[in-house]
């Protein structure tokens, strides 16, 4: 495929972590490894993560002084982008929008405002959101909205993609399933198991309802009456870990469960590799990263059958459990005996989810999805503004008259700022250059691209 | 056409990304817990707004008549007086009624829940309420000059337009399910050294019901307090804030607890509150009596039509992406037991 320009915009980016952020900077690394130029466009993080800047390899990132409303996201107002992004667009010469995460307002105003400068759009959607409370309900219609004009949607899981096609109503065969992906390397099991009669259960999550906490806090006590060998380990923090807690107080299980609190996401490996069973017991999972991560550091998982994590790895090397105190006991003892009697091995484990999974797979697939965007052609205006209209009654209007304000917007702004005066980028980054400099002046230049090593996968916040 | 498609992530597969395969959106279930509403359900379950609205508008048209000075305070009084004396006896006969019905093992159970029951009963419950209704009583009596004077320094159209709104706010938040029977028998014993009648009704709506109906009473009481400073003597505000306190603070326990019981009981309850509402303001402005005949009539029979009609747009989706239900049993249970469920 032709080299191409792409944006990735979404609100959530380095430097917070999480399972989007991680998502994508692998995508965009694999994708400029492929020969693309990619720039993310983000909001700033105050009071110095403002500008642009560079993050190694080559991954330019515009951050746009918009102010955030709550968790990292900014407030929908539908135009204020549209300067930035015009200008970064003309700058860079980008060919195509790729926009991240369905609460992320800048993604939404990415995609409505794309068709303005003939870019095409394609929408990755990461998490699973119900249809019956009234935050869902605002949500979805707005989410119905922007998409009603997108090219492509990509999902992580086919759970995922029935969601969001349900949600934003789309076509089917527009919404692609391509999964989530990790570095393998950051996740090798423990060289060598020293043999002992204990069984170490961890337990690496957010600590919140959501992610079924009270299974856990019922569950554990029981699991550590049947298995006198059996300790847990549990990492994380949240609003639930006060009943962990209580409920280790309460049966006396100091010396049997280890809590650790919050956990860096670079130390979630070294967690990992002490146990020999991971505990999932997450109520809702898009994809489940968090699973994967502990699967590929060898680790026999046994987790709930919720979302698309029935879809991630084969029977063999994960056990499922109903939400639902007693199976989840029952789950877990087998896994416990199963482990016990040497069946399960965690080397070759690593290697097999090391054949299911890679970066530069996802990103070979994402580019084939850029491809056919890019073959089609694309709405004419007047189809986009019917499109909008069939949103409803009283909200496809309320869209349509945002189309139209966009485009007069779009052109106050050609008159304003004209295109002729807007320069180009005309370099990009420079591997050898930097590798030079940086052999040069080792110190300056290491403390300004320090940034990178910490964009990794975070298991604990992926939805 | 799809035989060797599976709904996995990990293996490598020679159909496309957007492939849409014959299984796609086969866990959706659309209305899985639909229970069609029977008009004539909705009709009996909406007798308790009915009651709620006839109640407040009985009440306007008391004060009303206060107002105009037709109706003599002294008269009212005694009205509340009685009224409060045969509900309270009706309340005690049902009480005896279903304790009777409920055998002793209700008792045993709140003996062993209260173990401080003994004490409660050093004094008859009986006693205890004539002891309260009278403390309440005279504070309201030693209270009326005041409350007549509290907001009389404000123009009459903000006290019109704030007591409307604090009623519309009284009907909004009311609590219109009915009282489970186990809370109140609870409550009776429990709350029985509380010094007041008033104790009573806080421990019922605390314990029993949400913020939305305490405030809900809240906003009833201010707004017979507002309405109170446009009387012309202490007697009226008296004989007003007496009534409001009955109806809004009392006469919502008793509906709730009559609302369990049988239907005959709540088409009567219900008719005549809605007969005594429209008759007490028939004399005093016939387009108020259509109004007030109207609302009712609408919240009986039509609002429930509309709800039924309503019910064919329900359009629940469910599927695998729901949030699972975690199943856990709360009970403790012994430590042996633990050990021994697989």
């Amino acid at each position: 495929m032709d080299p191409l320009a792409i944006a990735m915009v979404c609100d959530f980016f380095h430097p917070n972590v999480g399972g989007v952020e991680s998502h994508i900077y692998m995508l965009s690394t694999n994708l400029i490894r492929r020969g693309h130029k990619v720039v993310v466009i983000t909001h700033s993080h105050s009071p110095d993560r403002v500008g642009i800047r560079w993050i190694l390899p080559a991954l330019k990132v515009y951050y746009l002084p918009f102010s955030t409303i709550a968790s990292s996201a900014t407030l929908p107002n539908f135009f204020t982008f549209l300067p930035y992004l015009r200008t970064i667009v003309i700058r860079e010469g980008i060919g195509l929008i790729h926009a991240h995460a369905s609460l992320s307002s800048l993604a939404h105003e990415g995609i409505l405002h794309a068709h303005l400068m003939g870019v095409r759009t394609v929408f990755t959607d990461h998490s699973l959101f119900g249809f019956d409370d009234a935050a869902s309900i605002l949500t979805n219609k707005l989410l119905e909205a922007a998409l009603r004009n997108v090219d492509a949607v990509i999902c992580v899981s086919h759970t995922g993609r029935e969601n969001t096609v349900l949600r934003a109503k789309l076509a089917p065969h527009t919404a692609y399933v391509i999964p989530n992906a990790l570095v393998a390397d950051q996740f090798r099991p423990a060289a060598s198991m020293q043999p002992s009669d204990t069984v170490n259960v961890v337990v690496v999550s957010r600590l919140a309802y959501r992610k079924g906490i009270d299974l856990l806090v019922a569950t554990a006590p029981r699991i550590c009456t049947l298995f006198p060998n059996v300790r847990f380990i549990i990492g994380g923090d949240g609003p639930k870990l006060v009943d962990l807690l209580q409920m280790r107080e309460k049966h006396t299980l100091q010396d049997r469960i280890e809590m650790l609190g919050p956990v860096r996401h670079n130390d979630v490996r070294d967690i990992l590799v002490r146990g020999s069973i991971f505990m999932n017991t997450s109520l809702t999972e898009s994809f489940g990263i968090a699973i994967l991560e502990a699967a590929c550091a060898g680790l026999y998982v046994v987790s709930t059958r919720v979302g698309g994590v029935p879809e991630i790895l084969p029977e063999d090397m994960i056990s499922f459990a109903h939400p639902d105190e007693d199976d989840v006991v029952r789950a877990m003892s087998e896994a416990i005996q199963l482990v016990m009697s040497g069946k399960h091995d965690p080397h070759r484990a690593h290697e097999r989810i090391r054949g299911f999974y890679g970066w530069e797979e996802v990103a070979e697939r994402t580019e084939k999805v850029y491809e056919s965007v890019l073959e089609v052609k694309p709405y004419d205006f007047w189809t986009r503004i019917e499109r909008t209209l069939e949103l409803g009654r009283f909200v496809g209007l309320i869209f349509a008259t945002i189309m139209i304000v966009d485009c007069l917007f779009y052109l106050f702004l050609e008159r304003w700022i004209p295109r002729q005066d807007i320069d180009k980028v005309q370099m990009g980054w420079d591997q050898d250059r930097f590798t030079k400099l940086a052999s040069k002046k080792p110190r300056r230049n290491s403390t300004s691209s320090n940034a990178t090593p910490g964009v990794t996968n975070n298991a604990l916040d992926s939805t | 056409m799809d035989d060797d498609w599976e709904r996995v992530l990990w293996k490598k597969k020679v159909y496309p990304d957007n492939y849409v395969p014959s299984s796609f959106l086969s866990s959706l279930t659309r209305n899985p817990n639909f229970r069609p509403y029977t008009y004539m359900s909705l009709v009996f379950s909406s007798c308790a707004i009915n009651q709620h609205l006839s109640t407040i508008f009985t009440f306007l048209a008391v004060f009303v008549r206060l107002n105009e000075q037709l109706l003599d305070p002294r008269v009212l009084v005694w009205l509340s007086i009685c009224g409060f004396i045969a509900v309270y006896a009706m309340w005690e006969l049902l009480d005896y009624c279903s304790d009777n019905k409920t055998s002793t093992s209700t008792q045993r159970m709140e003996a062993a829940l209260f173990p401080f029951g003994p004490r409660v009963h050093t004094m008859h419950p009986g006693a205890k309420t004539i002891k309260s209704s009278i403390l309440v009583f005279l504070a309201l009596m030693s209270l009326s000059p005041v409350l007549k004077t509290l907001t009389a320094a404000t123009s009459s159209d903000s006290i019109w337009a704030l007591s409307a709104s604090l009623f519309i706010l009284n009907a909004l938040l009311a609590d219109y399910t009915a009282l489970r029977p186990e809370t109140y028998h609870r409550e009776r014993r429990v709350v029985a050294p509380c010094p007041t009648q008033l104790g009573l009704i806080s421990n019922v709506w605390f314990d029993v019901a949400r913020l939305t109906s305490v405030l809900s009473m809240n906003a009833a009481i201010s707004a017979a307090v507002v309405l109170a400073s446009r009387l012309p003597d202490d007697i009226s505000v008296f004989a007003l804030m007496l009534l409001s306190i009955q109806l809004f603070a009392l006469f919502p326990i008793l509906r709730r607890r009559l609302q369990g019981d049988s239907r005959a009981g709540q088409v009567l309850l219900t008719s005549v509150l809605s007969a005594s509402s429209i008759l007490s303001a028939a004399s005093l402005s016939f387009t108020a009596t259509c109004l007030i005949a109207v609302t009712l009539a609408f919240v009986t029979f039509v609002a429930p039509g509309v709800l039924v009609w309503a019910q064919k747009y329900k359009n629940e989706i469910r599927g695998t992406w729901d949030p699972a239900v975690p199943k856990v049993h709360n009970t403790e249970r012994p430590a042996e037991f633990r050990g021994q469920s697989r």
